[in-house]
């Protein structure tokens, strides 16, 4: 099984995840009533921790591995 | 007939034969003593056990409910398996510092008032202190020492609450404390604190994501599950419902999050998820419902099992290939397969995938933030999920596992041994077997239970969420490459002000206390020279004085004469002293002693 399978599985179970909440979607709060709501925040969630958490690394928190020395 | 045996005795009391025994009866002994106290524990009734008797208090050993027992269950679980996973360990100290660790882990889970408590809060605290220092390296010594300063700090703050608590209340029963605004709840504050470090809860949580990857591989595994899920235990009995924690958990779920994206180290990573996974718990207890307290014990115990794997794959790499840090790691999946695959089943538990344990605990927490209608509070919950599955569950595998530049690979490892491997197998299958049958956790849960964890609206909300974040981890792979640098936490308050501070003493206060010491000595010394001969002494004191006096006038034959005078005394100091007859001496203590006996026998009739 190649990389391209393990793709293709990934695709149909990205497809597969939304369409299912078109189908079926009931929630608490109006966030969690918005069809694929987790799918997006999902996506942009983990940009964003990317982003901001290097942010912060390189503009302030991480120092050569001898400072503390 | 013993009416109850403490479960955290068979391991403090098994740990004391562990030196005596050698070989294979030695390991054969080790693994019984988790099975006997699960035995124990299985065999165990509720109720309240071994009371004894201290000064007008009452200490009890052996509080037996849902809750307490739950956690037992869960932790001598997990011994048995950490114990398998550090089977093959010969020094006998490190299985004696794990199993008074256990045991003393135990004595808190059951402890029924405040004092017993508190003893096995500080056995754990330096039972664990041993688990980091027998790596034997620099920084494991210092880390370890940094470790126990905060424990110690963090056990006065308990034994402050405890006093204060004791001296408002009268009471040492352990149960839950009051909570308000004021001069009046200090007791209930401290006790807090002291229970918010153990729980490794920012900003208090450094010595965690510091001592923890220094630890040996072994004793790492062990201190993941024991003082963070027993100070859970501790948070859910003494504050439930206390609101604030709804806020620290949430910040506490993404800040784990957002430093184990910047780390270079596997099992610092690991820690900093441990921290990131305590948040949903202190959320949990926070929010203070049958549901949310439910969710916050059914994670500690997720929890417990999957960080323990995590650790132990970690750890694996480590011991295989003497290696932590992602930037010397890559490519090792074609020599440690097995070890992979066993590290994602606890990746996918702590991600929260469907089938898996941390699925069936971790939505309950964030069902139940949803179902206070705490839009934030949500949304930090479900960052911190896309977060760990992100850290945990992609980007230590991947650097670990897979992501080499060079075609080489760059450490030549093997799969660890047998005992290892079969310990991982054990951790690996309860997660999994909670997560296809969470009815087995539900059931022993305190609360009554009304949740499903598989619904149709949960299982798409979740992959939803973690399928887009592969896709996202995905495209910004190149950006989580290891790099070769640490980052700052809280920490640097104590390591950086602790070294001012101790220059400061070292320098300008000890250079201060030389210059007292000094002068103290000099006036000293002149007593010492002045009863060599007090007499000579007293002249030479006038005439001195008597020169300085006279000195503007000279010259002046009264100075000359003064001034040789002194000189020629000062030479022969301290010359012939003036002897008297002992029978003088003799006299002069006849009359003091007269004095005294007149002073004794008139004192009250002259005078008063």
């Amino acid at each position: 099984m190649g990389r391209k399978h393990l793709f293709g599985i990934l695709y149909v179970c990205l497809t597969v995840s939304v369409l299912a909440e078109v189908v079926n979607f009931h929630g608490h709060d109006l966030w969690q009533t918005i069809p694929g709501f987790s799918a997006l925040y999902g996506f942009i969630g983990c940009i964003f921790i990317i982003a901001a958490s290097k942010a912060l690394g390189h503009y302030w928190l991480q120092k050569e591995e001898d400072y503390y020395d | 007939m013993i009416e109850w045996l403490h479960p955290g005795l068979i391991f403090i009391l098994g740990a004391l034969l562990i030196p005596v025994l050698k070989g294979k009866w030695k390991q054969i002994y080790l693994l019984l003593l988790p099975i006997a106290a699960l035995i124990d524990l299985l065999y165990m009734s509720k109720g309240v056990f071994w009371r004894l008797p201290l000064l007008e208090y009452e200490l009890v050993f052996g509080r037996v409910d849902q809750l307490s027992l739950v956690f037992g269950y869960v932790f001598v679980i997990a011994a048995f398996c950490m114990t398998l996973y550090a089977l093959h360990v010969k020094e006998d100290g490190q299985h004696v510092s794990a199993f008074l660790y256990v045991g003393s882990t135990l004595g808190v889970v059951f402890a029924g008032d405040l004092f017993t408590l508190y003893l096995f809060w500080e056995v754990m605290a330096f039972s664990s202190l041993f688990l980091i220092w027998y790596r034997k390296t620099k920084a494991s010594s210092e880390a370890g020492f940094r470790y126990i300063m905060v424990h110690i700090f963090g056990g006065i703050c308990l034994l402050a609450g405890i006093i204060l608590h004791l001296q408002n209340t009268g009471s040492i029963a352990f149960d839950s404390f009051n909570w308000g605004t004021g001069w009046g709840y200090l007791s209930s504050y401290f006790i807090f604190l002291g229970f918010l470090i153990n729980a490794a809860v920012p900003p208090l949580h450094a010595w965690l994501s510091d001592a923890y990857p220094e630890a040996t591989v072994t004793g790492a595994v062990f201190l993941t599950a024991f003082t963070t899920k027993s100070a859970i235990y501790v948070l859910i009995r003494g504050f439930p419902g206390v609101e604030l924690l709804i806020w620290l958990g949430a910040i506490m779920a993404i800040y784990g999050v957002i430093f184990a994206v910047l780390e270079n180290d596997a099992r610092r990573l690991l820690a900093y998820s441990i921290i990131g996974q305590g948040g949903y718990m202190i959320a949990g207890i926070g929010i203070g419902t049958a549901m949310a307290i439910n969710g916050s014990i059914a994670h500690a115990l997720c929890c417990a099992l999957y960080m323990a794997l995590l650790f132990m794959g970690a750890g694996a790499v480590l011991e295989m290939t003497g290696r932590s840090k992602f930037s010397e790691l890559g490519g090792l999946y074609k020599y440690m397969p097995l070890t992979f695959w066993l590290y994602m089943i606890g990746a996918f538990s702590i991600s929260g995938f469907p089938l898996f344990s941390g699925f069936v605990s971790k939505t309950m927490v964030v069902e139940s933030a949803a179902l206070m209608h705490q839009p934030l509070v949500w949304l930090l919950l479900e960052g911190a999920a896309i977060g760990t599955f992100l850290v945990a569950g992609l980007k230590l595998p991947y650097l670990t596992w897979f992501a080499r530049k060079d075609k080489r690979p760059i450490a030549e490892a093997r799969e660890p041994p047998k005992n290892m491997l079969a310990a991982m197998g054990i951790t690996a299958f309860l997660c999994i077997f909670i997560g296809v049958y969470p009815q087995a956790l539900y059931g022993i849960l305190p609360y009554s239970l009304d949740y499903a964890p598989y619904t149709a609206t949960h299982i798409i909300g979740m992959s939803q969420l973690l399928l887009f974040t592969f896709v996202a981890f995905w495209m910004l792979r190149g950006m989580l490459h290891g790099e070769r640098t640490i980052t700052l936490d809280t920490d640097w308050f104590y390591r950086i002000w602790g070294r001012k501070f101790i220059w400061f003493c070292e320098k300008p206060l000890l250079n201060f206390a030389d210059s007292v010491d000094d002068k103290v000595r000099r006036i000293a010394d002149s007593f010492v020279w002045f009863s060599k001969n007090p007499s000579v002494a007293s002249r030479i004191m006038l005439l001195t004085a008597s020169t300085v006096l006279l000195k503007p006038f000279n010259p002046n034959p009264v100075y000359m004469r003064y001034a040789q005078d002194l000189e020629e005394l000062r030479r022969l100091y301290p010359g012939e002293v003036h002897r008297v007859a002992i029978g003088s001496g003799v006299l002069l203590v006849l009359l003091f002693f007269t004095l005294y006996l007149v002073i004794y026998l008139t004192y009250g009739v002259l005078w008063v």
